[in-house]
């Protein structure tokens, strides 16, 4: 199990150090010496101020998602069960989007962002609960009205974009989700947020094994399920607020993540959560730089320079194909 | 009237006798009355009983350009859009027997999407005759990729899933596409891809027709054999009905009604989702073919309805109708899913007491187990992976124990 966390641990500096280097506009030799205190003042300034709170964004808001989609998994016993399908990041997107055009939070104050994403968050979970209530025990159903939630919190979106059309650029990136322009600002919100919510996810570790086991032998083991329950969903929703506040609506880490987790370090919470965490920076760190780099490959074999290809679009073309493979390879009687 | 006395008299369905009466002439008002609405309203406001001196007026008055040249072209698009996502979502739900099987959630409409939007982003000047084709292909490879993917109708929500996967991803291709965009194409794109009827001439509503010469006569020849579809396969290829070809026949037939239809104005979302599902809670006892009239009918009305606020509610901003059409089509069309299946189980309940809960399940497992040793050499690959509860979501409940054990021992 360490050599696994180690390997992961080494995976996650690889792609760190490919992100940093990764961008546009300068080589990997100036990276270099730069980091040995050299370099002029925009060289300096690239790096310092635009690349590595990016990364550190990335990492974070990876992991944030990850540990989101792993609790909601595990609380509601439903391996589809992501943040996205439950209503959750549409919602927080809503929450988020409507607050910026009220003028009711901007960049200035930062906290309200997130509060209202959470706020947005807990009104799309429970949108979807009113919606497939009673339908709890499949778990394709509950995806499928989350689909279906998704597609109303969606309309209200657009119709706050409309009515407040200056916001639309700087919006539909955070629709798709990108790490684009991220600063240190993002991170100083991001990660005390996400320290908070991450360590009350790992406090509930164990009771949330416990529920994965079913809520017979949850009780039998004196766990108040109920209580239980409602604490892990509530920090799955404040969890994902944080990272849809930081860098929007990354498409699928939270629903895919969790399952590569739990294949490699196994179901037990107390090991896949910091597994998860680690997976999802992985993850999204390395999306972030693969995209870098073919935006920067694309630009250069189309010879256009607005061309830029969101993080967002490649997790969620990533995430529909492993999405694919899960329900095909699960056996057609669950579905 | 005596089918329906006949129907009656055997099955007990007074309770759906009213509703069905009650259909027609709900159809006509609410077409009439935001028909009016449409036409009137906005600025410049036109009295309804100077409506027809306006229009004979011609393009002499203020009024009369208003109203000929937009407010006239913008009813017919809309009632010839809705009638078109109205039928293809009826055709789409019937041929995969699923009541979520709708455009949206099967990757038609985002494929559609995609191929208009394309070009518009990479400035290429194509033809206007060649964006429904664009389109057209979009939609066929979004709903392809997903009948293929998903097993052509392996089971109801595995096909769900796999189609919200692909318009995931054919969403995330838009998304590139709006964020390479400058802020002036971006408000159009996003316009355009909520589904709005905003500024529509003439020529918009001309360009419809020929795809609407096609698409009719295929829907009525497909009607009955949707009908058929429905009792499920086995039966269906009892009848002589090669259920996948109808299928992707259906799925065809679809396409060509949806594509032309986003071409000109956008995705309008749930459409096909509401009408098909109104039409069904007014008369739960009828086929498919009685069903598919009405559907369209109803997809008419609805993009009407939607219309109207969707010009007027915020005045001088126009919101799109492809938003209201989601904002009250999809908890509609839930709130009618459910109903329509607590009535339908109520009214089985007495008659059928065995079969209430799943419709036709003896005979078809005990046929999908006999189904190898008949020589069907297209469609027993397909059996052998299709589970024998296919008829509709509501009937798994057992199997989710298995995956969490499955968990556990891991």
């Amino acid at each position: 199990m360490t050599r696994r966390f180690t390997a992961l641990a080494a995976l996650a500096v690889v792609c760190a150090g490919v992100e940093v280097v990764a961008g546009r506009g300068m080589s990997p030799g100036v990276v270099w010496d730069v980091l040995n205190g050299g370099g002029d003042a925009t060289e300096r300034h690239i790096l310092f101020q635009l690349r590595l709170p990016r990364l550190l964004v990335a990492l974070g808001a990876g992991a944030c998602l990850a540990v989101a989609g792993l609790v909601l998994q595990s609380a509601l016993r439903n391996p589809l069960a992501g943040p996205e399908v439950t209503g959750v990041t549409p919602g927080a997107v809503l929450g988020a989007v409507t607050a910026t055009a009220l003028g009711l939070a901007g960049w200035d104050s930062p906290l309200a962002v997130v509060l209202a994403a959470c706020a947005g968050g807990c009104a799309g979970a429970a949108l979807l609960w009113l919606l497939a209530g009673r339908g709890r025990g499949d778990p394709a159903q509950t995806a499928v009205h989350g689909v279906l939630v998704s597609a109303v919190l969606g309309g209200i979106t657009a119709m706050v974009l409309l009515v407040e059309p200056g916001e639309l650029g700087s919006v539909v990136q955070w629709l798709v989700g990108t790490t684009e322009g991220r600063v240190w600002e993002h991170w100083h919100l991001l990660w005390p947020w996400a320290l908070v919510w991450v360590v009350a996810a790992w406090l509930l570790a164990g009771p949330l094994t416990l529920l994965r086991c079913g809520d017979d032998i949850a009780l039998a083991a004196g766990l108040a399920a109920r209580r239980a329950r409602t604490l892990a969903l509530l920090c799955a929703v404040a969890l994902t607020a944080g990272a849809v506040a930081a860098v929007g609506a990354l498409g699928f880490v939270g629903l895919l993540v969790p399952h590569l987790a739990v294949a490699v370090f196994g179901a037990d919470l107390r090991r896949s959560l910091p597994g998860a965490a680690l997976v999802g920076a992985v993850v999204v760190c390395g999306a972030d730089a693969a995209a870098q780099l073919s935006s920067r490959l694309l630009a250069t074999a189309l010879d256009s320079g607005r061309l830029t290809l969101p993080v967002g679009a490649l997790t969620a073309c990533l995430g529909a194909a492993l999405l694919l493979v899960v329900v095909r390879r699960t056996p057609s009687r669950t579905f | 009237m005596p089918a329906a006395a006949d129907r009656a008299a055997a099955g007990g369905e007074r309770p759906s006798g009213g509703a069905r009466r009650w259909q027609p002439p709900l159809v006509v008002v609410l077409l009439a009355v935001f028909s009016f609405c449409a036409l009137s309203l906005g600025t410049p406001y036109v009295p309804p009983h100077r409506l027809v001196a306006a229009v004979l007026d011609g393009d002499t008055t203020l009024a009369g350009i208003v109203v000929t040249e937009l407010r006239v072209p913008r009813l017919l698009l809309a009632l010839v859009a809705g009638a078109c996502l109205g039928a293809a979502g009826l055709v789409l739900q019937e041929a995969l027997r699923n009541p979520l099987a709708v455009p949206e959630m099967l990757g038609v409409s985002s494929g559609a999407a995609l191929g208009v939007a394309a070009p518009l982003v990479l400035s290429l000047s194509l033809p206007a005759a060649v964006q429904p084709l664009l389109a057209i292909g979009g939609a066929a490879l979004g709903g392809g990729l997903t009948l293929l993917v998903a097993g052509l109708g392996r089971s109801p929500s595995a096909v769900l899933l796999t189609g919200a996967a692909v318009a995931a991803a054919l969403q995330a291709a838009l998304l590139v596409l709006m964020v390479m965009a400058d802020q002036l194409d971006l408000q159009l794109i996003y316009r355009y891809l909520l589904g709005s009827l905003s500024a529509r001439t003439w020529e918009d509503v001309t360009g419809l027709w020929p795809w609407l010469l096609v698409a009719v006569p295929a829907l009525v020849l497909c009607a009955p054999v949707l009908s058929v579809l429905r009792l499920g396969d086995e039966d269906a290829e009892a009848l002589g009905v090669r259920a996948q070809r109808a299928r992707l026949a259906a799925l065809a037939i679809a396409v060509v009604l949806i594509a032309p239809v986003t071409a000109v104005c956008g995705p309008v979302a749930w459409v096909g989702f509401l009408a098909p599902h109104l039409s069904r809670w007014f008369d739960p006892s009828a086929g498919a073919v009685r069903w598919l009239p009405w559907s369209a009918a109803w997809g008419a009305v609805v993009v009407v309805v939607a219309d109207v606020p969707a010009r007027l509610a915020l005045a001088p901003v126009e919101t799109p109708a492809g938003a209201w059409t989601a904002l009250l089509g999809v908890p509609a069309g839930v709130a009618l899913m459910r109903s329509g299946g607590r009535r339908r189980a109520v009214r089985r309940g007495p008659a059928a007491p065995a079969a209430a809960r799943e419709p036709l399940p003896g005979p078809r497992k005990t046929a999908s187990g006999a189904a190898d040793e008949v020589p069907h050499a297209s469609a027993s690959n397909h059996l052998r992976r299709d589970d024998p509860g296919c008829g509709g979501p509501g009937d798994t409940s057992a199997p989710p124990l298995r995956t969490t054990s499955a968990e556990d021992v891991r």
